[in-house]
């Protein structure tokens, strides 16, 4: 019965071991899991398993002693199959001991949780996108003008973020200018203001320009009484008027329709100056 | 003299491209090329295209900014073009500025630059 269970489970190669960690039992999910025939690996060593540079290190032996000590061995890590391909295994080794105590060998339990472990990393990937785009959102709104709204303290890890992916979206979208609004950020301190200060030093360098919108009262009060020098930034207080700062910048109005020759609406459109 | 810095006169525009790995004797070079090419074609512009760099060190910006002040002493006008994001990173993280020189996102928009008269960026 029992050998009839050891045979029949889908999800667990479960094979035995010697004392010196030979091969002894194979079972079915084994074969599937790791490629070998039973009497291609039966008296192998059950190295055959481990990456090299995991044999180097000389983790196999390692294994077999912790088990041998404390009874029991668990880890995770990369195993290797018949073909040299690599697979994410839960890998449990328990020492098996007579009546006496004296050592018998090994079991081994290897579970293959490489799809797991690809899930795992797809969401980890996928919510460090958003916490990426949501600390630094660059919007284009208008050919050759990128927003870029700031919500939340600022701190120096995320202005150096800030820094990196503002310059390559401006690279990216060939934008000489890039309007950063600061209308969501509760207050600004000295360091805060510097990293400003030098994002848009690197911005012109790269030859666009910053207009930086959302200067409240509050945020200029502190400013000036920080002795914080911004006389080479251009600033505005709401970003509609930075978006005119802006569109100015790229030789552009927004002029009323009537005044542009269309009298019908009263509405607003955008043409060169 | 043998290096890589191609200086080409389109118009009244000297287009100078600097090489990815100028090393300190080729960036030395660049300014006696650069002086020597505005004297000898009467060039108004000169539009330096750096997109090839891939790192800034304080020798070349000192010599870039040096050269540009030189260039106006000679009635000209400076441009650097395609500076990359990496390098305007370093160079701002290093301390560098360029003072109070004209850059321009790529050799395109730098050539729209040079068409119209320099301007007092807006404050």
């Amino acid at each position: 019965m029992l050998q009839l269970l050891v045979d029949s489970v889908k999800d667990y190669a479960i094979i035995m071991l010697d004392t010196e960690g030979r091969v002894l039992t194979w079972n079915p999910t084994a074969q599937r899991l790791k490629g070998w025939k039973a009497d291609e690996i039966i008296g192998q060593n059950f190295s055959r398993f481990y990456p090299a540079e995991d044999i180097e290190k000389g983790k196999t032996q390692m294994e077999l002693k912790v088990a041998e000590r404390e009874g029991r061995f668990e880890d995770e890590g990369w195993r290797v199959r018949k073909d040299g391909s690599r697979f994410w295994a839960n890998v449990s080794i328990t020492a098996l001991r007579d009546k006496d105590g004296t050592l018998r060998g090994f079991g081994k339990v290897t579970r293959d949780l490489t799809e797991r472990r690809q899930n795992e990393e797809k969401l980890k990937r996928q919510a460090q996108e958003i916490l990426e785009m949501a600390t630094v959102p660059v919007v284009p709104v208008w050919e050759g003008v990128i927003l870029v709204p700031l919500i939340g303290t600022l701190n120096s890890e995320r202005t150096q973020h800030l820094m990196e992916r503002l310059l390559q979206r401006i690279t990216e979208t060939n934008s000489p200018v890039a309007v950063l609004d600061i209308t969501g950020v509760p207050t600004i301190d000295t360091q805060t203001a510097q990293h400003l200060i030098e994002t848009i030093a690197a911005v012109r360098l790269l030859g666009a320009e910053v207009v930086l919108t959302g200067v409240r009262p509050t945020i200029a009060q502190t400013l000036v009484h920080l002795g914080i020098d911004l006389s080479n930034v251009i600033t505005r207080s709401s970003l509609s008027a930075g978006l005119r700062m802006a569109l100015g910048l790229i030789d552009m109005s927004v002029v009323p329709k009537v005044a542009a020759g269309h009298a019908q609406a009263p509405c607003r459109t955008i043409s060169p100056s | 003299m043998q290096n890589n810095i191609s200086v080409i006169k389109v118009r009244d525009i000297l287009l100078v491209t600097m090489p990815p790995d100028a090393d300190d004797p080729t960036i030395s070079a660049l300014q006696e090329q650069v002086l020597g090419a505005m004297e000898r074609y009467q060039a108004q512009n000169v539009l330096l295209d750096i997109s090839g760099v891939e790192t800034l060190d304080s020798f070349f910006a000192r010599t870039v900014s040096e050269t540009a002040q030189m260039v106006t002493l000679m009635g000209g006008r400076t441009i650097i073009a395609g500076m990359r994001p990496a390098v305007a990173v370093t160079a701002t993280q290093i301390g560098l500025t360029l003072g109070n020189l004209e850059t321009a996102l790529n050799v395109d928009r730098a050539l729209d630059m040079a068409a119209t008269p320099r301007r007092r960026k807006p404050r």
